[in-house]
């Protein structure tokens, strides 16, 4: 128990701080991925032009693998576009776009599981597209692909592990610094792990009773 | 920015070292192939456990696909590297270290051992009961029934799901590289440190996986599709 006090407990600072990094670089690359994923969707099924190369794009985000994805936004954006100028912007940016190519598709599958009927309806009542997107399309995609979002918070949660691989103070680089500083990783590890289970367990269940609470107020079919 | 644009996309550092790469490549399938041997079969263990009539083996089953499921793979290939010999190493009174590549298959088998039993139990849960009843009622033991008449649908049920399963745990391969398994990201990350020029490494190491994966993805939705096609008609 003595290791347990010394080397977790004790340490209960620099956890925490790690803790704060993982959560604002989450929420910050949720956000983002949420706008860019909707842009995205947006752009490949209303802008024509645009479509091929929007589909490459997303591709691309879904079929690179996450660390790859950290190390070239890294390595390369910087020299490329004179940005990102911070790991931790380096960092963000990279979760977003992985998750932005995921949350795309999430949104065009919903998009496209409204029956068209009820477009047609809109529009024969003299709605405009915009407001027929704004009131009778976005707000029953975004309920039903509620589900979808919160997972992909989850997994950026779990992604964000890998941001201490480019020195982004996290949990997990914290929980690194200690084991570097005594070399017994038993009890720190343990704990690192215990709390990330329990950080993705928490947003997962309050996801579902997030979505669970909206789909029984509007009382929309899962799809 | 056109300079580096040129550099980022000027491949032939990268082909230079393909024999290298290549051969990283190849460690992700071995590591790929190995770790999901390893989940299909925790996994398809965990979903028994679940729909077991006992609730102390459905209990126990529940945790097991909670904690994994919720795990990042990173911390757990790290625990599995680092904390796991050391405990082991108690219990049998000696010292005790695994292999990198060892502990990658042990991690990420663990953690998609839970996503895998997830999707058995859906399929297995979704098999009429009748169809057990009859298998019991020509007298054929529970082992025979399980094997002849729920596994081979649940197989079926679950190829569409298991194929995004797989194209995540091929991605999660390359956070092996953090443990010093010599993947295609190991390799790339020690050509960089020794000729300095990230832009093409990386940028090509990116391109790589994705033509693989984006590839490897839609042969396998297809053959799943057509494989799932052919029989239920």
């Amino acid at each position: 128990m003595g290791n347990w006090q010394r080397l977790v407990w004790n340490q209960r600072d620099a956890l925490m701080a790690g803790i704060v990094v993982t959560v604002e670089v989450c929420a910050i690359a949720f956000a983002i991925a949420v706008l860019v994923g909707l842009l995205l969707c947006l752009v490949r099924m209303y802008v024509r032009p645009l479509r091929p190369i929007v589909i490459v794009v997303i591709e691309f985000f879904r079929a690179t693998p996450i660390l790859v994805q950290l190390l070239w936004v890294n390595y390369v954006w910087p020299a490329l576009f004179g940005w990102p100028d911070s790991f931790f912007a380096a960092a963000w940016v990279a979760l977003a776009v992985q998750s932005s190519g995921y949350l795309a598709e999430t949104f065009r599958g919903a998009i496209e599981a409204i029956p068209k009927g009820q477009r047609e309806a809109a529009y024969s009542v003299g709605m405009s597209p915009v407001l027929v997107f704004w009131r009778i399309v976005m707000p029953q995609a975004a309920l039903s692909s509620a589900p979808s979002i919160v997972n992909q918070f989850t997994v950026i949660v779990k992604s964000s592990t890998l941001v201490s691989v480019i020195t982004v103070p996290d949990l997990m680089f914290q929980s690194q610094k200690i084991v570097n500083i005594w070399y017994e990783p038993i009890e720190i590890l343990t704990a690192t792990a215990a709390l990330y289970i329990v950080l993705i367990f928490l947003v997962s269940a309050a996801g579902k009773h997030i979505s669970d609470v909206l789909r029984r107020r509007y009382a929309i079919a899962a799809t | 920015m056109s300079e580096s644009l040129h550099q980022a996309l000027d491949l032939s550092l990268f082909w230079e070292y393909r024999h290298v790469l290549l051969g990283g490549l190849a460690v992700n399938f071995y590591v790929f192939a190995a770790a999901a041997v390893l989940a299909l079969g925790i996994g398809l263990g965990a979903a028994l456990l679940r729909v077991n009539r006992l609730p102390v083996f459905r209990w126990l089953g529940t945790l097991h696909v909670e904690v994994f499921r919720n795990a990042p793979e990173y911390i757990m290939v790290v625990w599995v590297h680092f904390v796991l010999p050391l405990l082991l190493g108690y219990i049998i009174h000696s010292r005790l270290e695994f292999n990198p590549f060892v502990s990658s298959v042990i991690g990420l088998g663990f953690v998609y051992s839970g996503y895998f039993a997830e999707t058995f139990r859906a399929g297995i849960e979704a098999i009429p009961i009748a169809h057990i009843e009859a298998g019991r009622s020509l007298g054929m033991p529970e082992r025979l029934i399980f094997r002849r008449i729920v596994l081979p649908q649940v197989v079926r049920r679950m190829l569409p799901e298991s194929v995004n399963q797989f194209i995540s745990l091929f991605k999660a391969t390359t956070i092996v590289s953090l443990i010093a398994v010599p993947d295609l990201m190991y390799d790339v990350t020690m050509i960089t440190q020794q000729e300095m020029r990230p832009l093409p490494l990386y940028t090509g190491a990116a391109l790589t996986y994705f033509a693989v994966i984006l590839a490897a993805s839609s042969v396998l939705r297809a053959l799943s599709e057509r494989w799932r096609a052919r029989i239920y008609a």
